[in-house]
C-alpha cells in the first residue's frame, strides 16, 4: 500500500474528529442527533471566506501568505470572528427551534426531524447567497514536503493536524478539569439532578451549542483550505461525523477524535485498494457495525 | 417591649398543589410547616405523593397552585438550581448520584457553586464525615455498593452546608444493618443543627430517630403527631400501618 495513504486518511480523520467532536457533544447533552450540525461546519467555512475577502479588500497585505503556508492573515482574523458567528448561528436556531420543542417536551424524533429541516434551510440559504459554484480561501499552490517513506504533506495540511490535535486536547482538559466540563458531564448523564446539584441546565446547554458550533467552523474552515468550499461540504461529511461519534462513544471527546481518524484512514485505504467509488460506502458500513456490535461505542460507557 | 418574634418556619408549603400535567395533581392542597431544628418523616402508602411533594419543594415538578417557603422566604418560583443557594438540598429516591463521575468529582460539583476559597475546605468537612468515602475519593460512583450510594448522594447534599436536607427514602434496597447507620447518620446530623425532612416506607425506623410525623395519603396530609406516640395510634393504623401490617410488613 503507498504510504501516502496513511497522511490522507490522517488528514481526513482529523477533520472528522473535529466535527464529531461537536456531535458527541450535543447528541450526549440535547439527547438528540442533530443533523444541522454539518451545516455548520459549512456556515463557518463561508463566514471565514466573506470576512477574509472583506478583510483582504481593506488591506491587500493581509492576502499575502504567511510562508511557508498558502493563506495570508486575514484567514486567521476571519476564522476567529467565524467561530463567533457560527456560535451565534447556533445560538439562534437552539432559541428559535430546539428550545421551543425541549419546552414542549418534543419527541426526539421531532427534534431529528426538525434538524432536517434546519439542515435544508442553512444549505439553501448559504447555496443562494454563494452559489454552487465551488470556492477557494487562496488561489496559492503549496508543494508538499517529503516526511519520509515515500510520504508527502503540504505545510496547511501539517498545520491543521496540529491545530485538530491542540483542540481536542483542549475540549478534552475543559470536560474533565474545569467546573464547566464538570457541569457538562452531570448534565449529559442526569439533567434533573444536575439542577438539584445547583448547575444551570440552560447555561450548560448553550455553553455546549458555542463549543460545538466553533469546531464544526473550524472543521469546516480546514476543510476550506485543504479541498473547496461548496455548499454541500457540510452535507457530504454528515455521514463520516456521526460515524466517527458513535464508533468513538457517544459523549467521550478522545473516542471522537480516535473513531475520527479510523473513519478517514479506512476511508483512504479503501480508495486505495479498492477503489474511489466505494468511499462513500466506508462510513456506512461502519456505522452499520458498531450499532450492531458495540453500540455503546469505542470509548463511550454502556446506556444503562 | 414585645417579645421576639418566633422564628418563621425553616420550611413551609401553603395549599401545594403539584404534578407532573397540569390537568392532574397529586399533592392537592397541603399545608406543611417544618420548624428550625425539626426532624420530620413523611409517611403514606406507596403513590400517595410523597416524592411528588418533596420535589415539587426542589423544584422538580410543577406547582399548580400555592407557594413553598424556606425560612420565611419565598421559593416557588425560584428555579431548581436556585434552590440549593438558598440553602434547601435534596437527594432523591432513585439516581440521585453521578455514577459516570468520581467520588470527588461528585463532591466538587456540589461544591462549584460556593466562593472558590471555601470549596476545599467544605469538601474535606464531608470527608471527615465519611471516612469510606475519603479513602476511595477517585472510584467512579456508579462502582460503590447501594450503602455507599446513599452515603455518597448525603454527603454531596451537605457539602454547601444546606440549612434543611429533604431525602426521598435513602434507605430504599438497603439492609437494616446499613439503614441503621444511615438513619444514625442523620440524627447525627439533625443533632449539629440541620433540620431533616425525611421521606419513607421503612416505618418503625424512621419513627425511631424522627421528631414528628405526618402521613400523607392521595396527595393529603391525613394526619400527624410526634413520632414517640404516633405508631401506637389507631388512626395511623387504619390509614397506613395497618395496610402494611397486612401486606406481613412491619407488623406491630
Ligand atoms: N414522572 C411521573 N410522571 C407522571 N406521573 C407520575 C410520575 N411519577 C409519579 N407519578 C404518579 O404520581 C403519583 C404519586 O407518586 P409518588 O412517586 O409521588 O408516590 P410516593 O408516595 O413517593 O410512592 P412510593 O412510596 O412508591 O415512592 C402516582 O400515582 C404515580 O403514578
Ligand atoms: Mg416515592
Amino acid at each position: 500500500m503507498n504510504p501516502q495513504v496513511l497522511i490522507d486518511g490522517l488528514m481526513a480523520g482529523a477533520l472528522y474528529g473535529l466535527g464529531a467532536i461537536g456531535v458527541t457533544l450535543t447528541y450526549s447533552i440535547l439527547r438528540f442527533a442533530n443533523f444541522a450540525h454539518s451545516e455548520l461546519l459549512t456556515f463557518g467555512a463561508y463566514a471565514a471566506l466573506a470576512l477574509s475577502s472583506a478583510l483582504g479588500a481593506l488591506s491587500a497585505g493581509l492576502l499575502e501568505p504567511i510562508a511557508p503556508f498558502s493563506f495570508g492573515w486575514a484567514l486567521p482574523l476571519a476564522g476567529l470572528v467565524a467561530v463567533a458567528l457560527t456560535g451565534l448561528l447556533a445560538l439562534a436556531v437552539d432559541a428559535i427551534l430546539f428550545g421551543r420543542l425541549r419546552h414542549r417536551r418534543s419527541s426526539i424524533i421531532v427534534m431529528v426531524m426538525a434538524s432536517f429541516g434546519a439542515a435544508l434551510t442553512l444549505r439553501s440559504l448559504i447555496e443562494f447567497a454563494f452559489t454552487s459554484k465551488p470556492a477557494y480561501f487562496t488561489r496559492e499552490l503549496q508543494i508538499a514536503l517529503p516526511l519520509g517513506q515515500g510520504m508527502r504533506a503540504t505545510p496547511d495540511q501539517l498545520l491543521s493536524l496540529a491545530l485538530a490535535a491542540i483542540l481536542v486536547i483542549g475540549v478534552h482538559l475543559l470536560l474533565t478539569r474545569t467546573a464547566i466540563g464538570r457541569s457538562m458531564r452531570a448534565v449529559s448523564e442526569n439533567q434533573a439532578l444536575a439542577g438539584v446539584v445547583g448547575v444551570d441546565v440552560r447555561r450548560v446547554i448553550r455553553v455546549v451549542w458555542l463549543l460545538g458550533a466553533a469546531l464544526a467552523c473550524i472543521a469546516g474552515i480546514m476543510s476550506g483550505l485543504l479541498v473547496q468550499l461548496r455548499p454541500y461540504m457540510g452535507f457530504d461529511l454528515l455521514l463520516p461525523l456521526f460515524a466517527a461519534a458513535i464508533l468513538g462513544g457517544i459523549g467521550s471527546v478522545p473516542g471522537a477524535m480516535l473513531a475520527g481518524l479510523i473513519v478517514g484512514l479506512a476511508e483512504a485505504a479503501t480508495v486505495q485498494l479498492v477503489g474511489a467509488e466505494w468511499r462513500t460506502a466506508v462510513a456506512f458500513v461502519i456505522l452499520v457495525l458498531v450499532l450492531l456490535l458495540r453500540p455503546q461505542g469505542l470509548l463511550g460507557r454502556a446506556q444503562a | 417591649m414585645s417579645a421576639a418574634p418566633a422564628p418563621p418556619p425553616a420550611l413551609a408549603t401553603r395549599d401545594l398543589v403539584a404534578g407532573y400535567e397540569r390537568d392532574l395533581p397529586i399533592v392537592r392542597g397541603i399545608d406543611f410547616s417544618v420548624r428550625q431544628g425539626e426532624f420530620v418523616v413523611i409517611l403514606g402508602p406507596n403513590g400517595a405523593g410523597k416524592s411528588t411533594l418533596v420535589k415539587a419543594i426542589a423544584g422538580l415538578v410543577p406547582i399548580h397552585s400555592g407557594s413553598t417557603h424556606l425560612a420565611g422566604e419565598d421559593i416557588t418560583l425560584s428555579p431548581v438550581q436556585e434552590k440549593v443557594r438558598h440553602g434547601l438540598a435534596f437527594v432523591p429516591q432513585t439516581e440521585n448520584i453521578f455514577a459516570t463521575l468520581s467520588i470527588r468529582e461528585n463532591l466538587q460539583l456540589a461544591a462549584d457553586i460556593l466562593p472558590r476559597g471555601r470549596q476545599a475546605a467544605q469538601i474535606d468537612e464531608v470527608y471527615s464525615l465519611f471516612p469510606d468515602l475519603a479513602s476511595r475519593r477517585g472510584a467512579r460512583a456508579g462502582n460503590l455498593s447501594g450503602g455507599q450510594r446513599q452515603m455518597l448522594a448525603v454527603a454531596r447534599a451537605l457539602v454547601v452546608k444546606p440549612s434543611v436536607l429533604i431525602l426521598d427514602e435513602p434507605s430504599a434496597g438497603l439492609s437494616p444493618k446499613i439503614v441503621g447507620e444511615v438513619f444514625a447518620r442523620l440524627k447525627a446530623l439533625n443533632g449539629a443543627g440541620i433540620t431533616i425532612v425525611l421521606v419513607e416506607q421503612n416505618v418503625k425506623a424512621a419513627l425511631a430517630v424522627a421528631d414528628r410525623a405526618v402521613i400523607l395519603v392521595e396527595g393529603k396530609l391525613r394526619h400527624e403527631g410526634p413520632a414517640a406516640t404516633l405508631s401506637s395510634d389507631p388512626i395511623v393504623g387504619e390509614l397506613y400501618l395497618g395496610a402494611r401490617a397486612r401486606q406481613g410488613e412491619n407488623g406491630r
